[in-house]
């Protein structure tokens, strides 16, 4: 990791797509909406949105543009001062009713107000409908604010829009697909054509249906530049539909901020933590004078008693010791910690004695800054090992391996019984029996009912749509086995042949040589099992990296002595999925390889020639991977280890939102969290 | 489908009402009689958990609950009785009775029940 990012740091040159110029345009937007109205104003924010805004303003700036209050979008009666109220929300009928009621609540009232309505990331014919019904469209002004990608990390972009992955595959909404072409053509326009743009999946392949179709009318209006000829920054566009890789999400991931998403919660990379390992941190440092010493010992016990959540950006850019630790495996982490505090510790000791001229005091300062973060990324360890260390997390761990490498399936069903029988969380014994159903290509019918049975009865009966949902064709989790004639085709087409493509693709390693802290494939992020999504997009970045790790790793460990770059594979131009055209046509939906060539045409030689020159050159290009419908943390993991394998190649990941097994599943079933269940006492 | 989204509902009786209509929905299509069947056990429940709240006096809250947490509640109260019929009732297999009552035994600390397992 650490060789990754101080690459990055020490050549800005080679960090080819400047990424804060899509922030600014994310900003600028809500600023120049905010500013078409005059005058004092009370913004009224849907609460989902709250976390993406916090990612590109802050509270001052608003302020600043005549935002005189916030409130929550919520039914119920809105208090208001002054006479404008900004709505800014998401396209939902819920939030939208609501609004109409409390413009109908205020508008008796008599006083004057004026109102706008917002919407994220447009306007929809539906929403002017029910203002209709409701009898208010007069009373308001609709416009849209459009959210696109926005920047979590130097290399990650999302869309944050949480519930993408529900509305494609239970809803069959597809405007999260259109949403995510708008928000890619503004990319294109903003960074360049995408020479190349390959992908596998149906839904995947109606987006770049949509790509393809939509450029052409965006640029008759006003031509950019930068739309009219391929990118020489970009060299392709890798799409990839989450429904061609379910089992990844339903894993449980292993990576350090992997884990911390599963069992705390990242939510727009924020995460609650409790106040006292923030607070703590502030003040407390091994040269700190006597006097804040004694200060710290009563502070803590006050803060402790309160136990106050409070939210912690987990970012790179200002937390290095993070940006290390983020993409490791669990396991490794503890060593990583105490390796960096004992270099801290000597350092201080060091710099005690020989901070003698300000420079030196300055940077001794600085390593402080370290140790806070040091104690912070301790404590959220502490916080996750007893949870790692518990039953239900380790048989849960271990009837996934068992599942991945098919091992006695029927033996890990019963498992799972047993799981539900101890009163194990849902979430837990449904992301087991997906996996199941998925690698096994089904489960017996007769026990699939039983289990379903078990479901039902241990944990409800409103359960029920979910079970459904999870079995509707255009999900197809959790399907029968053999699939009854009735079911329509699509159903066995989505079938993934997972033992041979788990040969093919070599998902699941048979050593775990990688779970250290050099770790040799991107399998030693999941302990032994190799994201298929990930191995996707080897399989078109990287293919050596697919077929062996022999080869490399072997080389690694032979040549320590001599220089690195020299082992590095010398990243490839993009050719496609040659050489695994029967590994994709193995697995469900539409492969895509489109080549973008520009209004110009001047590029008589194609854009794959100019890719190889870019190679020759040596130069860094960079391939975005686009995951529709979510990815998980611990998947940009394995992408940016791929990255660092090869020269010259950068992964620049844009997604639709981040997710995690449990994310899905609690999408799926129903969105809202669902009543406070008294099963919890059980 | 959504008819069970209203199932839902907090009032008792509105609840049972709108379960059994998403069973009648379910059973007039051939290939949802696993849900169908489903449907029908949660009315059953649901009339059940109904009765044992009036015997109670409403002492006791299992209704809306699930199978497994209507079996803990009784057992954790006392009705032990309940509780087993509750068992052949849903066909609740063994290992998992035996689970639950072992987690309720625990939480009402009777450990002579405990002992004579």
């Amino acid at each position: 990791m650490s060789e990754g990012v101080s690459s990055l740091e020490e050549s800005p040159s080679d960090q080819q797509v400047d990424l804060s110029i899509l922030s600014e345009l994310g900003k600028n937007a809500l600023v120049n909406s905010l500013n078409s109205v005059n005058g004092a104003k009370t913004l009224v924010l849907d609460p989902s949105l709250a976390g993406p805004l916090g990612l590109l303003t802050e509270v001052s700036l608003l302020k600043h543009h005549g935002v005189d209050k916030m409130f929550w979008l919520e039914a119920g009666p809105l208090s208001v001062t002054t006479t404008n109220i900004v709505y800014l929300c998401r396209p939902n009928i819920k939030l939208i009713k609501t609004i109409a009621d409390q413009v109908k609540r205020l508008t008796q009232d008599s006083q004057k107000h004026t109102f706008m309505l917002m919407l994220v990331p447009r306007t929809s014919t539906l929403v002017s409908r029910i203002l209709e019904e409701e009898g208010v469209l007069g009373d308001i002004t609709v416009s849209s604010f459009s959210l696109q990608l926005i920047p979590l990390e130097d290399d990650v972009i999302s869309l944050e829009n949480d519930n993408a992955f529900k509305e494609i595959w239970v809803d069959g909404d597809e405007t999260a697909v259109y949403d995510s072409a708008q928000a890619l053509i503004t990319f294109q326009k903003l960074y360049g054509l995408f020479p190349r743009i390959l992908g596998k999946g149906d839904a995947a392949s109606r987006l770049t249906g949509l790509l393809t179709r939509l450029l052409p009318q965006a640029s008759t209006s006003d031509v950019p530049e930068t739309l009219m000829a391929p990118s020489e920054k970009l060299d392709s566009l890798i799409i990839l539909d989450r429904r061609v890789d379910m089992l990844t999400p339903l894993l449980t991931q292993l990576t350090y901020e992997g884990l911390i998403d599963e069992l705390i919660g990242i939510r727009n990379t924020y995460v609650e933590l409790p106040s006292s390992l923030l607070n703590q941190s502030t003040t407390a440092g091994p040269s700190a004078p006597p006097s804040t010493a004694a200060n710290t010992s009563t502070a803590p016990a006050a803060v402790l008693a309160k136990e106050k959540k409070k939210k912690h950006r987990l970012t790179a850019s200002t937390d290095k010791l993070f940006a290390e630790l983020r993409d490791l495996n669990f396991s490794s982490v503890g060593k990583r910690l105490n390796r960096t505090a004992r270099e801290l510790d000597e350092e201080s000791k060091h710099g005690k004695l020989q901070a003698k001229t300000v420079a030196q005091l300055r940077d001794f300062v600085g390593k402080l800054g370290g140790l806070q973060s040091l104690r912070l990324h301790t404590g959220v360890s502490e916080m996750i090992v007893p949870l790692t260390r518990t039953d239900n997390f380790n048989r849960a761990l271990e009837i996934q391996q068992n599942l991945l490498s098919s091992y006695d399936p029927s033996a890990q069903i019963t498992a799972i019984e047993d799981l539900m029988a101890q009163g194990a969380d849902l979430q837990i014994v449904i992301r087991l029996l997906c996996l199941a159903s998925l690698t096994n290509g089904g489960i017996k019918a007769k026990t699939l009912e039983g289990l379903k049975r078990d479901i039902l009865q241990s944990y409800g009966y409103d359960r029920l749509p979910l079970l459904l949902s999870l079995s509707s064709p255009s999900l197809s989790l959790i399907v029968p086995n053999p699939i009854p004639p009735s079911f329509p085709p699509s159903v066995a087409a989505s079938k993934i042949p997972w033992s041979s493509v788990r040969k093919a693709l070599r998902l699941v390693a048979d050593d775990e040589a990688g779970n250290d802290d050099s770790p040799q494939d991107i399998s030693y992020v999941y302990s032994g099992y190799a994201p298929l999504s990930v191995r996707l997009v080897q399989c078109v970045a990287q293919k050596g990296g697919v077929l062996s790790n022999s080869a490399t790793g072997d080389g690694r460990k032979n040549g320590k002595s001599s220089n690195p770059s020299e082992l590095q594979v010398r990243a490839h131009p993009i050719i496609g999925w040659r050489g695994f055209e029967d590994v994709l046509a193995s697995l469900p939906g539409d492969t895509i390889d489109v080549q973008q060539k520009g209004l110009r045409g001047n590029n008589v030689n194609g854009p794959s020639a100019d890719a190889t020159k870019m190679i020759l050159q040596d130069r860094t290009s960079t391939t975005v991977v686009f995951f529709l419908g979510g990815c998980t943390y611990t998947e940009i993991a394995a992408l940016r280890w791929v990255g660092r394998q090869s020269r010259g190649e950068k992964f620049l990941i844009a997604t639709t939102s981040i997710i995690s097994g449990e994310g899905i599943i609690n999408s799926i079933s129903g969105g809202s969290k669902g009543p406070p269940s008294k099963e919890a006492t059980l | 489908l959504s008819l069970e989204e209203a199932s839902t509902m907090s009032d008792a009786n509105a609840k049972i009402n709108a379960v059994k209509a998403a069973q009648k929905f379910f059973s007039d299509d051939k290939e949802r009689g696993f849900e169908a069947k489903m449907m029908d056990e949660s009315v059953r429940l649901l009339t059940f958990q109904q009765q044992l709240e009036k015997d109670v006096d409403g002492k006791v809250l299992v209704f809306g609950q699930s199978v497994d947490a209507t079996i803990h509640t009784c057992l954790v109260n006392g009705m032990t009785k309940k509780a087993e019929k509750v068992r052949s009732d849903f066909k609740v297999p063994d290992k998992r009775f035996w689970y639950i009552k072992l987690r309720a035994l625990t939480t009402i600390r009777d450990f002579d029940g405990l002992d004579a397992f």
